[in-house]
């Protein structure tokens, strides 16, 4: 039954998520990426994730994709651009991403998984929430800290961009 | 700001947006309107408007008591009216009936050309020309915007006598024309606007 | 094997969803009704009085009248999207609707059966329906920007700024209802506010009415009602992000709109008024408890939707940058302070 489910949200989620590459409105591919970020999240449903991907859909699909429709609109992106700035940086772009999937190859030959699958009891399932932000803030603290700075510093450089734009004109 | 604010008032303007003071007052006006009554006239088929008097609607002529038209076709009203709405023939009149032995062949108004001055109404020395309280005007047939004699000496839905303007509720009147909807000008509620 | 109690299980799975679409597909239509007669009475008028008595089949009327309208496709729209913009808008609405409990657990009399009021219980509920609430957001982009109309465009850039902007304040007033709760899930919510008014996250003072106003604040911005319905600003958008849409499309993003604004009183009432709590605990004799949890529910959903309607009859429109600063520089401050002080209560 999961499994039917899962190769369902797969395929949907690659075909979703080669039409943003190959669609050549950028609306549509932003339609796309919310599809497959969608499916994404229904897939970590099935893995017992509910808290993930909640967080999936309301971080991602919720703002992080409307951010990026409204500089879509508010630049409105030309398909001729579109298509320029594809041809200039084709080679680039296949080459970085060949390099990106030998490397994941590469990983995935050599490494082997060491977390032991399904070593949740029903219990901990249910706390879902609990076990993450338990997880969160004792075992991974210090990288959790450094992501929250490092966020920080990228809000508060916005706003210095902001701020020295007004200055200058004024 | 202004100097003249001090911080006694900036403090009052921080606890009248925190507590929503200014908000809560327009909910109170609106809530106030929710349950006052409503000033909708359902017209027409539940209440008529009959206006004052004074309310220029359409032309009448006037009779006497006795049914002699009191129009002498002085073409006053045709001379005063700014838009020539109004066209007068007179003609000799032998029968008696006219108070002189002068009538109105045809007496007829435009009323797409009509602006309801009034100017005709001061300008009758007879005061046979009036303009009504007849409002309900507007018409699919063009032709039915001029109005002949015979119309015109018709009474008024509204008689003269009655005074005041107001609400009547509205009264169903099948004829042989169709259904009409009248006022039931026994049902009126004065009102003064 | 055919399991049976898994059967019966989807089977009242199956049926508790369809009476629930079933309610939200109707709901909008006595809405449309009352937020008529509100507005008329507000306004001195009398509303809607022709079809039927005091105009109660005035939606019946214009539902006929949205069938039968033509449904025009702008010629330079981009048709795919324009045709699945007003399904966008709808999907989320309903979706929400899953996780809101509108009573607890209760035993049937004469079979002894438990049934709960209540879809499913998520453990991430509240997360779950901030999420689904957030998406219903690419039905007004989308169709704004499909309908190749400056007008529409400018509208679904307007919504999608002030979503961005409320959805942080949203999102805060919800963690403080998970401080006062200890829980994500809305049926631990309100089996947490039970016992009686005092014990709703409301009173609990001196945190509980800010958040209630934050949140009210900010749900009111999210589903683009008056004051913040600058999406649809008729003064200077002419109808905003709808206004190529037509017939059945329109109405089914009219549908979405007042599936929003039940959405909202509900969470008001679920988070801050106890759910379906009665101010006092009592029990009938007689009467199935199920009814009473049903009565006071509706009651503070109905409150609550009164509320918004004469909310939209009395104030006027925010300007687009008065919008933006009470978004970001009233409600976010006051909420990360209050996120403190509710810290400090919790510990």
């Amino acid at each position: 039954m999961e499994q039917i489910f899962f190769y369902i949200f797969a395929v949907i989620a690659v075909v979703a998520a080669v039409s943003v590459v190959v669609s050549r409105n950028p609306v549509h591919s932003a339609l796309f990426l919310i599809v497959c970020l969608l499916q994404v999240a229904a897939i970590f449903v099935l893995l017992r994730a509910p808290f993930l991907a909640a967080t999936q859909v309301f971080v991602y699909v919720g703002a992080v994709m409307v951010l990026f429709l409204f500089t879509v609109l508010v630049l409105d992106i030309g398909r001729e651009t579109v298509v320029e700035y594809m041809h200039s940086h084709a080679f680039a772009a296949v080459g970085a991403v060949v390099a990106l999937f030998v490397v994941l190859a590469y990983i995935a030959s050599r490494g082997t998984i060491t977390v032991p699958q399904g070593g949740f009891s029903e219990e901990v399932l249910a706390k879902n929430v609990e076990v993450v932000g338990r997880a969160l803030f004792t075992k991974y603290i210090f990288p959790f800290e450094v992501v929250s700075f490092l966020l920080l510093i990228a809000l508060v450089g916005a706003i210095v961009l902001v701020m020295n734009e007004k200055g200058s004109k004024s | 700001m202004n100097c003249s604010c001090g911080v006694g008032k900036r403090i009052k303007d921080f606890v009248k947006s925190a507590l929503f003071l200014d908000f809560i007052k327009g909910m109170h006006v609106t809530l106030g309107y929710l349950f006052s009554k409503s000033i909708t006239i359902r017209y027409p088929d539940e209440e008529k408007w009959i206006p004052y008097q004074r309310f220029r609607g359409r032309h009448t002529l006037n009779m006497t008591s006795e049914g002699k038209e009191l129009c002498v076709a002085c073409e006053l009203c045709s001379k005063a009216c700014p838009t020539d709405c109004i066209t007068v023939i007179p003609m000799e009149d032998d029968t008696g009936i006219g108070i002189t032995d002068r009538v109105a062949k045809v007496w007829k108004v435009d009323l797409v050309r009509c602006l309801f001055c009034g100017y005709c109404e001061d300008a009758c020395p007879t005061r046979a020309v009036r303009l009504s309280r007849e409002y309900e005007l507007s018409t699919t047939d063009i032709s039915r915007t001029k109005f002949e004699k015979r119309e015109l000496l018709l009474p008024e839905s509204v008689p003269e006598q009655v005074h005041g303007g107001g609400i009547a509720k509205a009264k169903f009147v099948r004829s042989k024309d169709g259904i009409k909807i009248v006022a039931n000008l026994g049902k009126m509620k004065k009102m003064r606007w | 094997m055919i399991d049976l109690a898994l059967i019966i299980t989807i089977i009242i799975m199956v049926v508790k969803v369809g009476l629930l679409t079933m309610i939200l597909f109707s709901l909008p239509m006595p809405l449309t009704w009352i937020e008529r007669k509100v507005a008329g009475h507000i306004h001195a008028r009398l509303g809607p009085f022709r079809v039927g008595p005091h105009g109660i089949m005035q939606p019946m009327a214009d539902t006929v009248k949205l069938l039968f309208k033509e449904d025009i496709v702008p010629e330079k729209a981009d048709k795919l999207i324009f045709k699945l913009a007003p399904l966008i808008a709808m999907i989320p609405a309903f979706a929400v609707f899953v996780a809101i409990p509108v009573g607890g657990t209760w035993t049937v009399p004469f079979i002894d059966q438990e049934m709960n009021l209540y879809v499913t219980d998520m453990n991430v509920g509240l997360l779950y329906i901030l999420a689904m609430g957030g998406l219903g957001i690419y039905g007004i982009i989308f169709g704004g920007w499909a309908s190749n109309s400056k007008y529409a465009l400018l509208g679904g850039m307007r919504s999608a700024a002030q979503m961005i902007s409320y959805e942080v304040a949203l999102s805060f007033a919800a963690v403080g209802v998970v401080m006062m709760s200890n829980s994500l899930s809305l049926v631990d919510i309100v089996n947490t506010q039970g016992g009686g008014f005092w014990n709703w996250n409301f009173f609990y003072l001196p945190v509980g009415p800010v958040w209630f106003f934050i949140f009210i604040i900010a749900g009111s911005a999210e589903i683009n009602r008056i004051p913040f319905d600058l999406a649809e600003d008729e003064g200077t958008l002419a109808a905003g992000f709808h206004t190529e849409y037509s017939g059945m499309k329109f109405s089914f993003f009219m549908l979405a709109e007042y599936i929003a604004l039940v959405t909202v009183s509900v969470l008001a009432v679920v988070l801050f008024f106890g759910g379906w709590n009665p101010p006092i605990d009592y029990t009938i004799p007689f009467v199935p408890i199920a009814f009473i949890w049903l009565f006071w529910f509706v009651i503070k959903v109905s409150v609550f939707i009164y509320m918004f309607m004469w909310v939209r009859f009395t104030l006027p429109r925010y300007r687009y940058d008065q919008l933006m600063n009470i978004g970001w520089k009233i409600l976010i401050p006051i909420s990360l302070v209050n996120i403190l002080i509710t810290g400090f209560m919790r510990i």
